[in-house]
């Protein structure tokens, strides 16, 4: 009761508490935004991921799984599964239609023949198409004039669908968006074609080397495809690197398709020709699984694997099978699959975490020297209290209550703080990448120039304190004023270079409810030395000396 | 005479100035009376503020060197709660310079050994008792129009009131005044005094500490300190 009366009343009748409050609120604040947006980051790229690659991956070696389509149908039959879909997975060589002239531009690339219609139940590849026609005329309106989305109609949009071009007949080829140097990305973050480079209607050679189950190389293939649309998946890796070509065409390219098997042992017939003891099956290199929502990854990844053992056991017990699937196969989930590029942020996230985290310490030192300082101010008070009964316990809980009460207002401080920040994120950025408003700058000069006035008025009465307070205020406003004034619009992040057109502005609430404890203990600690301190002193020394 | 209510007995008290002892009490011994009013007269450095610390259980003697008694029993000298709450509640401290709160009123002030003494809700009876008998003893001393002051725009005789209030709020058995007029103007002190026989005159036991005859010769009975002992 005394200790909180006590303890509230030093707390309000000075002002160095509200500069500890002011930092522990900081503090947190900072940790709570960086975290936040990390996390964010973090969360966006899972989830992007995610869209890409499914929840569950079964990988075979280059020979592949054969009578894919079976398994797939296994797999789809499973009440965890809501898709499953086959594909082949290889790199190539990518010959541009650009420069003008004989010599072309090559890149190599990803190749991933799919299955479009069934890829789309697993992945976000159909929504991932980036060529298609504006929502609604408002949304036209909004597009830059040369953007060619304003005159699309809904054909570069089917025909990315299904991987083919309806005009000419032929199967097509989708681009990551960043395959082709044709696409500009803008600041808004969406794409206008460079150089003369709108890529959907040009050819492209697509080359790749079939690689035989022994492992050995065959002669590479090539193959011309029509662009039929660019696919946008948000990781910048696989819009670099990915094309998306009809499965039958690359099974057709890697020589994996269905093919006569002849008996090379007997004798060629009158042409030449090897008797035929069957027919070997087409094969898949992938298939990705998408799991029913509320299925696990890790769960769907043991019935997976549970039903791939079946598919194998009945291909191997099938006599009249002329291949067999392979015994191993590598079934990862989305997490596992994407390690490599998750990781990395994590622990960036966990660093900077620990890094910021360290600034408690300085807030605890503060808090200390601080109340060290008002101990050393009360002792005589603190003289008092055990002259008329206060117990050291109880002297100790006024320093720590007042402690607690700065950590708790601090961090409660810092986490609105931060909540503040972290929703208006994207609007504070775009306000640091737009010119200063006038009335920002003029409106720092009117309060420089009212610190200039109660500077002179300081001077007068010969106040060494204001005047040194006036003149501080005055300069930090001028320069501020300047520093407007001068600022010109920079994005920190431009879209038109990062790769993301919205900062993440959600709360990582668990971060914040940890970093504000980790506050309020640490101001805690810091107020428990001088308290201790406190509880120490000798009523009478302090009586008579104080 | 009533009975004895405090007591020294053989008390030592030796301050250690670095390896050197310097004996401010050589085995004191001193009875005070349920119902007295004891002057201990001394020159200024003869030990009467240590005594009075001692009584008052705010300082040790040194280890075996007599014992205070309160009532007959001796005061636990080792167990600071006990000692805590002696203080608090069996004993009201004066001060020669007030010794006031600065962030407290003057009610706040008056209030502290009760709100130390406990109470658990801020509604309990005990709480409304001890705020109305804080503001009962201000009114007797004329502070009613000054409850919600601080101490720093109080003068010094009204700041030395506030603390009788204070050492009073708890209802002690014994009253124990260092100099409570040594800071004070002579018409003030006066003041000072007056309240404090009135209040001797309702029962109170004292015991006031001075170096100044005149003031002594207010007291009951008079006792000197000289050369650390009780003449
Ligand atoms: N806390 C202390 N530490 C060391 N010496 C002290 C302390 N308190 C008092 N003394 C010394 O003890 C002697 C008696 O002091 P005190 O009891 O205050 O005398 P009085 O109150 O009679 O003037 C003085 O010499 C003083 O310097
Ligand atoms: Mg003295």
């Amino acid at each position: 009761m005394y200790a909180a009366l006590l303890s509230n009343r030093y707390l309000t009748s000075r002002l160095i508490p509200f500069i500890a409050i002011g930092a522990v609120g900081l503090c947190v604040a900072l940790v709570v935004t960086v975290v936040s947006v990390m996390t964010g980051f973090l969360d966006m790229l899972k989830d992007s991921g995610r869209l890409i690659v499914g929840d569950v991956i079964v990988t075979s070696g280059l020979g592949g799984i054969p009578y894919g389509d079976e398994l797939v149908t296994e797999l789809r039959q499973h009440p965890d599964v809501q898709g499953a879909t086959p594909l082949i997975d290889t790199i190539g060589l990518l010959r541009m239609p650009y420069p003008h002239g004989p010599q072309k531009e090559v890149s190599h690339v990803q190749v991933w023949a799919v299955d479009p219609t069934s890829l789309a139940t697993v992945t976000d590849f159909a929504n991932d198409l980036y060529w298609r026609p504006a929502a609604d005329s408002a949304a036209a309106e909004a597009m830059a004039p040369e953007d060619p989305r304003r005159t699309l109609d809904g054909t570069l949009l089917e025909d990315g669908k299904r991987l083919a071009q309806a005009s000419s007949g032929r199967p097509g080829i989708a681009l990551g968006m960043h395959v082709s140097v044709g696409n500009a990305r803008q600041s808004d973050g969406s794409y206008l074609p460079r150089y003369g480079w709108f890529m959907p209607g040009h050819d492209v050679t697509l080359t790749v080397v079939p690689v035989s189950g022994q492992g050995t190389i065959a002669e590479p293939r090539e193959q011309v495809f029509p662009v039929v649309n660019e696919v946008q998946t948000g990781v910048y890796e696989v819009d670099r690197n990915r094309v998306f070509i009809p499965l039958a065409e690359g099974q057709r390219l890697l020589r994996l398709d269905e093919a006569w098997l002849y008996d090379l042992t007997a004798e060629p017939d009158a042409d030449g020709n090897y008797p035929v003891i069957g027919r070997t099956p087409a094969r898949v290199t992938k298939v990705l699984v998408r799991g029913r929502s509320g299925v696990n990854a890790d769960e769907l990844k043991r019935e997976v694997g549970a039903v791939y053992a079946k598919f194998a056991e009945r291909i191997e017990g099938d006599p009249a099978r002329t291949a067999r699937a392979p015994s191993f196969v590598n079934i990862l989930t989305w997490n596992e699959q994407l390690r490599d590029l998750i990781t990395p942020v994590e622990k960036e996230r966990e660093m900077m975490r620990v890094l910021f985290s360290l600034i408690y310490i300085v807030c605890a030192g503060l808090i200390l020297s601080i109340f060290w300082a008002i101990v050393v101010e009360k002792t005589r008070d603190i003289g008092i209290l055990r002259a008329v009964g206060a117990s050291r316990l109880g002297v100790m809980w006024i320093f720590l209550r007042y402690g607690l009460v700065i950590g708790v207002v601090g961090s409660g401080i810092g986490v609105l703080l931060a909540w503040i920040i972290v929703r208006n994120i994207n609007a504070i950025h775009l306000a640091i990448g737009s010119d200063a408003p006038s009335g920002a700058w003029i409106g720092a000069y009117v309060v420089a120039g009212g610190c200039g006035v109660g500077l002179l008025r300081a001077a007068i009465k010969g106040r060494l304190l204001s005047i040194l307070l006036w003149l501080l205020g005055m300069l930090v406003f001028a320069l501020a004023a300047t520093l407007l004034m001068l600022h010109k619009g920079t994005l920190i992040w431009d879209p038109s270079v990062y790769y993301f057109t919205i900062i993440p502005d959600r709360v990582d609430w668990t971060t914040a409810w940890t970093t504000a404890l980790g506050g309020v203990l640490f101001s805690v600690i810091g107020a428990a030395i001088p308290a201790s301190k406190a509880a120490d002193i000798d009523p009478v020394e302090a009586l008579h000396y104080g | 005479m009533g009975e004895a209510i405090l007591e020294a007995r053989g008390v030592k008290r030796t301050y250690a100035f670095g390896s050197v002892g310097v004996p401010v009490l050589l085995g004191t011994d001193l009875v005070v009376a349920e119902g007295e009013w004891l002057a201990v007269l001394g020159s200024s450095g003869s030990g009467k503020s240590t005594l009075l610390h001692l009584l008052g259980g705010l300082d040790r003697p040194d280890a075996g060197g007599g014992e205070i008694r309160f009532m007959g029993t001796p005061i636990a000298v080792t167990n600071s709660r006990a000692l805590d709450v002696y203080r608090n509640r069996d004993i009201g401290f004066v001060f020669q310079f007030y010794h006031l709160l600065p962030e407290l009123t003057v009610l706040e002030n008056a209030m502290l050994p009760a709100m130390i003494g406990g109470w658990t809700g801020l509604a309990s009876a005990r709480r409304r008792d001890a705020e109305a008998h804080a503001r009962t003893l201000l009114d007797s001393f004329g502070l009613s129009q000054r409850l919600a002051h601080q101490p720093g725009q109080l003068s010094g005789g009204e700041r030395q009131r506030v603390a009788i209030a204070r050492a009073l709020v708890n209802k002690p058995r014994v009253l124990l005044a260092d100099e409570p007029t040594g800071n004070l103007d002579a018409h003030t002190g006066t003041g000072i005094l007056e309240l404090l026989a009135a209040r001797h005159a309702s029962g109170l036991t004292m015991v006031m500490v001075t170096h100044d005859p005149e003031v002594a010769a207010r007291a009951t009975r008079v006792v000197r300190l000289v050369g650390g002992r009780v003449e």
